[in-house]
């Protein structure tokens, strides 16, 4: 008789062997009464197992997705981006503030340059190359550009206004 | 034409993409599709019904938020198993661990009138016995002889290696066939 397959009856009753080892294992099966009854006790306490019963009173399928659905956290990575959104976009309105008041500032000292320019600046910098500018024309030049970049801004902040607007009636609507 | 296996497989992925993404009403599709297994390889491991609902709605939390990293290499049967497996762990960690094989009733191995109590006594008997397994040995019995998963699958759900999945469940039916040795006699 050949070598008995103890170390592989457990792998052969688990359906992990192939090829020739499961040739090797099946011959010698037929033929060793001690290896057949080693895997009938491995079969029989398979048997055994299968016989303990499943968990008995579960609670309905439907209770039990309810359940998880009502503990399941928002994601970290989602509530944070959320989160950075969420701040970035109610940041938009200061932004559009600190550009308008950045702006309003800038031409106030251009207007102050030009009024210095009327007034006899001028004659201090005759060298400069402002002196050969239409004065008037600066000045107009100026106001227009200001009042243009105001109306930009202005119509950014009421595009926001109206994407928050349109936004909270779709939460409103959510809830 | 796909096969019906197939199909499954596809819609699965697609609930599992729109999970990833969010959808908490495709992860509860998933949690459905699920919830019976993971209760059981629980229930298996832990041999508390109530305590097996409870640490599954647990995994399928810890799935949920750890779904983002999944990769459909693996089925996502075996992921959710894993996941299963370590939230049962951390259970039965904090729970001191009552039962002892030597200290069981031998009730079972006695002849009992009513042949439907003497199958119950020895089903009663069995649970208690792979409860009495230590818990890496267990998670291997329980994935293998109630899941029917592969060595390979094994080796995959608890992350570690064939020849520890084939040495723990061969010490696991050892200590079995010791405990239950008049029942599984030939």
């Amino acid at each position: 008789m050949d070598e008995h397959v103890h170390a592989w009856l457990e792998a052969y009753h688990d359906g992990e062997l192939h090829g020739r080892r499961l040739q090797q294992v099946e011959s010698h099966l037929a033929s060793c009464k001690e290896c057949r009854s080693e895997l009938e006790a491995l079969q029989n306490l398979s048997a055994l197992l299968q016989e303990s019963p499943s968990p008995a009173h579960l609670m309905p399928p439907d209770r039990f997705v309810a359940q998880v659905g009502l503990r399941l956290p928002r994601r970290q990575e989602e509530a944070n981006r959320r989160g950075s959104l969420n701040i970035s976009w109610r940041a938009i309105p200061f932004g559009l503030f600190g550009m308008w008041a950045f702006i309003q500032a800038l031409f106030i000292v251009i207007d102050l340059i030009l009024l210095g320019l009327t007034f006899g600046l001028g004659d201090l910098l005759s060298q400069g190359a402002l002196i050969s500018l239409n004065r008037n024309e600066l000045l107009l030049w100026s106001i227009g550009l200001n009042i243009g970049l105001s109306m930009v801004i202005g119509l950014l902040y009421l595009s926001w206004l109206v994407s928050w607007w349109v936004g909270r009636q779709h939460t409103q609507n959510e809830t | 034409m796909l096969s019906p296996t197939a199909t499954i497989e596809e819609t699965e992925l697609d609930l599992i993409t729109q999970a990833q993404q969010g959808d908490r009403q495709a992860f509860g599709e998933l949690v459905r599709h699920h919830r019976e297994g993971v209760v059981t390889v629980v229930y298996r491991l832990c041999g508390d019904a109530n305590m097996a609902e409870d640490a599954a709605q647990e995994a399928f939390i810890r799935a949920w938020q750890h779904l983002p990293g999944y990769q459909p290499r693996s089925p996502f049967r075996n992921w959710l198993y894993r996941i299963a497996t370590n939230v049962a762990l951390d259970v039965l960690r904090g729970e001191k661990q009552t039962v002892d094989v030597d200290a069981l009733p031998l009730a079972a191995s006695g002849p009992s009138p009513e042949a439907a109590v003497e199958n119950m006594e020895r089903a009663e008997y069995v649970r208690q016995t792979v409860l009495a397994l230590p818990p890496a040995s267990r998670a291997v019995l329980v994935l293998r002889e109630y899941e029917e998963l592969s060595y390979q699958e094994i080796a995959d759900t608890l992350d570690i290696p064939i020849g520890t999945v084939m040495s723990r469940l061969s010490y696991a039916r050892k200590l079995m066939l010791e405990a239950l040795a008049s029942h599984v006699e030939v």
